[in-house]
């Protein structure tokens, strides 16, 4: 049996950067990497803030993809830490901005962020990288 | 977020191997023997040997799957396909699995996310994208089916 997709919002993440660290060519691509240094998340069932000292490894390849490798820690509003990564693609000829975000957290009322699949939809504004991330139900 | 279905999976499952207690939790693998595959963009079958899923059983009760895959398709090109996931649900469900039973797949959660390697030009759109499977375990092995995030 079929069983279809469905998602519902998780949350909205921006990130705030500062400058790049260019590692340059080696033999996985070209590598940037992105500081983080803050930003905000924002959803029906957490908020809070970015904190520094996350990053994203972003590894731009021959075929004109990027693939990206991001963790960072989140502390919610009521004071939460939710470590959080996610790999990713970017292809900008096709617009295409995906991501897979996993949560790892020992606190219980975010439990239920261990026990989910999530996918981004990225991207790149003014101010720096947004994610609308979804749960799969 | 709009989907559309790249395949579904027919997975034969081999006898697995319990590791047993590590410090993460439970680990088992499981080699994968065989399979098929068939989508309205690729078809073929699952090679055995070098197929394996590598299950991990936390102990919030939620199984992790590493999952690997070498695929095959009905023209020639070899595709590899790595997917990681998790699957839990209420006790009584998952223990009715473990039994063995066919079970609703909608009364549990199986998800699992994949990601494709190839080298062969007619399949390269598979580099560029992200994907989203539902499970169905079945007693003779998973039913994956397999949707491309647009």
């Amino acid at each position: 049996m079929s069983v279809p997709i469905h998602s519902r919002p998780l949350m909205v993440l921006r990130l705030t950067t500062s400058a790049t660290q260019d590692i340059g060519s080696t033999p996985q691509g070209t590598l940037t990497i992105f500081p983080v240094i803050g930003g905000s998340f924002e959803g029906e069932r957490l908020r809070g803030k970015v904190l520094a000292g996350g990053g994203d490894w972003v590894t731009a390849h021959g075929d004109g993809t990027v693939t990206l490798d991001l963790r960072v820690t989140l502390e919610t509003d009521d004071e939460g830490l939710i470590h959080m990564t996610f790999t990713g693609v970017r292809d900008d000829a096709n617009h295409y901005f995906r991501t897979v975000p996993r949560f790892e957290t020992a606190v219980p009322k975010y439990a239920f962020l261990n026990r989910l699949v999530a996918v981004g939809i990225g991207e790149i504004r003014p101010e720096g990288p947004v994610h609308l991330i979804e749960e799969i139900l | 977020m709009n989907t559309r279905l790249l395949m579904t999976m027919h997975v034969k499952v081999g006898t697995p191997l319990n590791i047993g207690a590590v410090p993460h939790g439970t680990r088992r693998t499981a080699p994968l023997d065989g399979g098929t595959f068939e989508g309205p963009r690729l078809r073929g079958t699952i090679l055995p040997g070098g197929s394996a899923d590598w299950l991990l059983l936390r102990s919030d009760g939620v199984l992790e799957m590493d999952l690997r895959f070498t695929l095959r398709t009905d023209d020639g090109a070899l595709i590899s396909m790595r997917s990681f996931g998790l699957r839990h649900g209420p006790p009584e469900v998952i223990a009715a699995l473990g039994r063995g039973e066919t079970v609703d797949p909608t009364t549990y959660y199986f998800r699992t996310m994949p990601r494709f390697e190839t080298a062969h030009p007619a399949y390269v759109f598979l580099n560029r994208l992200i994907a989203v499977a539902t499970g169905d375990r079945r007693p003779e092995g998973p039913i994956y089916t397999i949707h491309e995030v647009l």
